[in-house]
């Protein structure tokens, strides 16, 4: 029976194909808190939406459904967290953020308490279109004092969100994207805090991207190199704190930089490696890609990231502009 | 028969007849690639009320009163109204939630027939409070209806807006809550009770009436209580069921709240719906 409920559940919102989804996040949540006593799960009635169903049957004491009320749900966990407790609230992004800013503030960031916010559906990803879109959450956050920012760019990197978010001494976003269809098999991989992971070398030009972007970026790298432009490809899941040493370093061996992201161009990774360079006096070739400070509407995935100009062919023409501008 | 007349002059049985054809083309709207079938269905007698009876016509082809939708996903029920009444072609509305169709499953402001933008939760009752206010203040005696849905009652944005407008006494405002005590992930009542609803808006200076959300000479009487309220907002709650009277729908109980597209047999339901619309035409000519 709850086998057939949590399909169900999960066809809302997320699930495209109507065949069991990975549950890695919430799998690797379940087993983090069986081994941490202090682990607790609240979630705003969008329990298999975020991948909070098995930790709901497996741990129903430390778990809560609060309902639709985001900001009462940063509220509680701040109550929780000044009595030792480890909340991981769980929304999609746009709400997460959006409706609790000022309690993820005051009660999460200021006091720095291991409050960590984790968000499905970012970016313009969702049928649902402009009031589930979150392309400015990360600009948001990132101004917030205390607040580390992770976001996988697969599945295979949804596990090691868990780590990452425990590792981090105060208040975490977890900014995640459970795939809409069953993907190909993978394995767990690992992520650190505040670095980078090169995902393919080059020394032409770099593609510095996060999230969906990252498998866009390497689509279009092989592009590119079909036609001799050779570009390293960084997937910067920590976001903040920046792997600013490898942005530093990229823009020294290779010359020219492009970012691309879920996300506005305004405040998000883009703007976090532009001030990166501007701050050390750096000027190269530089392009961000991203949602061009315009609202977007409801579609599937592939269909947004073309539509709004995030998917590889906007990437690759990127490219090929800055490889111009490099000379 | 000493049931209330409508607000027009409609019998009671042509608003049931409309009802049951918006329950049809909801069906037909979501067939394709899924929806928000079961609200669509349970909310039917509610649209067919306020469509085709409560708000009057403007006289340019729309409605004089007003409308705000606080429940993105409900906006399929304004569709099913709005295909019965012309202001929308089946054909389009068959296109929702297909790549770049300018038919949205949640509304933004523009299309028509949707004055805001819904779905980001519990932020209609605030924006009908609002508008009624401007209303009265600029003399107008349009009235505001605003629909929302008990899961929405648990953001606190809602009993922010109950209490401006219940300290404003805004007789011109009616709340018309869906208690179908469904919400993402379950039974309301479990997850998070927002009982007892009538009780709480009388506590926020409303009047309440609580009616079965699918009995057009329910809600009848609830309109004219509320328009015969002329010292504070009115609040109907309507106690619905989502899967009520289709029964491919009540098979995907409990938890359809969206119907995915290989959820249901479509065709049943349509067929049942038809023979409902056919008994209902007998008698009419009766
Ligand atoms: C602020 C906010 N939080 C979460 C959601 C995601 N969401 C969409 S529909 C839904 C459940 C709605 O239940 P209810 O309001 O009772 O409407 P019903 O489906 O019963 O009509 C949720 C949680 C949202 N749209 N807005
Ligand atoms: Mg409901």
């Amino acid at each position: 029976m709850s086998e057939i409920l949590t399909k169900l559940e999960a066809a809302d919102f997320i699930n495209r194909s109507f065949k069991p989804l990975p549950r890695s996040y919430g799998d690797a949540l379940v087993e983090a808190a069986k081994a941490d006593s202090r682990i607790v799960a609240l979630c705003a009635d969008l329990v298999p939406p975020t991948e909070t169903d098995r930790f709901r049957d497996e741990l129903p004491h430390r778990f809560e459904n609060v309902g639709i009320a985001e900001a009462n749900m940063i509220g509680i966990a701040g109550g929780m967290a000044r009595s030792g407790e480890i909340p991981f609230c769980h929304s999609f992004c746009a709400f997460i953020v959006k409706r609790a800013l000022d309690q993820i503030t005051m009660q999460a960031a200021y006091p720095k308490l291991p409050i960590k916010l984790v968000g499905f559906l970012p970016g313009v990803a969702t049928i649902l279109g402009v009031s589930h879109q979150a392309i400015e959450d990360v600009a948001i956050l990132r101004a917030v004092p205390e607040m580390a920012i992770f976001e996988p760019s697969g599945p295979e990197y949804h596990a090691a969100m868990v780590r990452l978010a425990l590792d981090w001494d105060g208040p975490v976003y977890l900014r995640m994207k459970r795939p809409e269809t069953p993907p190909p098999p993978f394995e767990p991989r690992t992520l650190s805090i505040g670095k980078g992971v090169i995902r393919r070398e080059g020394g032409d030009m770099t593609i510095i991207s996060a999230g969906l972007c990252v498998a866009e970026s390497l689509a279009a790298a092989t592009t590119l190199g079909e036609e001799g432009i050779d570009a390293r490809v960084v997937d910067m899941a920590s976001i903040k704190p920046l792997d600013a040493a490898l942005v530093l370093e990229s823009a020294a061996s290779s010359g020219a930089i492009i970012t691309a992201e879920n996300h506005s161009i305004v405040g998000g990774l883009g703007s976090a490696v532009a001030e990166v360079l501007a701050d050390e006096g750096i000027g190269l070739p530089f392009k961000r890609i991203g949602v061009q400070d315009r609202f977007c509407e409801g579609g599937t995935t592939p269909y947004l990231m073309n539509q709004f100009g995030i998917d590889a062919t906007a990437i690759a023409d990127a490219a090929r502009q800055v490889m111009r501008r490099k000379g | 028969m000493n049931r209330k007349r409508s607000r027009s002059g409609v019998s009671i049985l042509e608003l049931e007849i409309v009802a049951a054809k918006i329950r049809r083309n909801v069906l037909e709207i979501c067939r394709g690639q899924g929806g928000y079938a079961a609200q669509g269905v349970a909310l039917a007698d509610i649209a067919a009320t306020l469509y085709f009876d409560e708000m009057r016509p403007d006289g340019k082809g729309w409605f004089f009163d007003r409308f705000i939708l606080s429940n993105g996903h409900d906006a399929i029920m304004t569709y099913g109204a709005l295909a019965e009444s012309g202001h929308y072609e089946m054909e389009d509305l068959k296109t929702i939630n297909a790549d770049g169709s300018w038919v949205d499953q949640s509304p933004i402001e523009g299309q028509p027939g949707f004055e805001i933008t819904a779905g980001s939760l519990g932020q209609g009752p605030s924006q009908a409070a609002g508008l009624a206010w401007a209303l009265r203040r600029q003399g107008s005696n349009a009235r505001v209806h605003c629909l929302f849905s008990d899961g929405e009652l648990q953001e606190g944005n809602v009993w922010e807006g109950a209490m401006f407008a219940g300290h404003q006494r805004l007789s011109n405002l009616c709340y018309i809550v869906d208690n179908n005590d469904m919400q993402a992930s379950g039974h309301t009542r479990k997850i998070m009770s927002v009982e007892p609803v009538d009780e709480k808006f009388e506590a926020f200076g409303f009047k309440t009436r609580r009616i079965q959300g699918t009995s057009v000479a329910d809600l009848l009487d609830a309109f004219e209580d509320a328009r015969a309220t002329t010292d504070k907002p009115f609040a109907m709650i309507c106690d619905t069921k989502p899967w009520d009277g289709i029964d491919c729908l009540q098979k995907a109980q409990p938890l359809a709240h969206f119907t995915a597209k290989d959820a249901v047999k479509w065709d049943e339901g349509i067929a049942e719906i038809d023979a409902e619309i056919e008994r209902l035409e007998a008698e009419r000519t009766q």
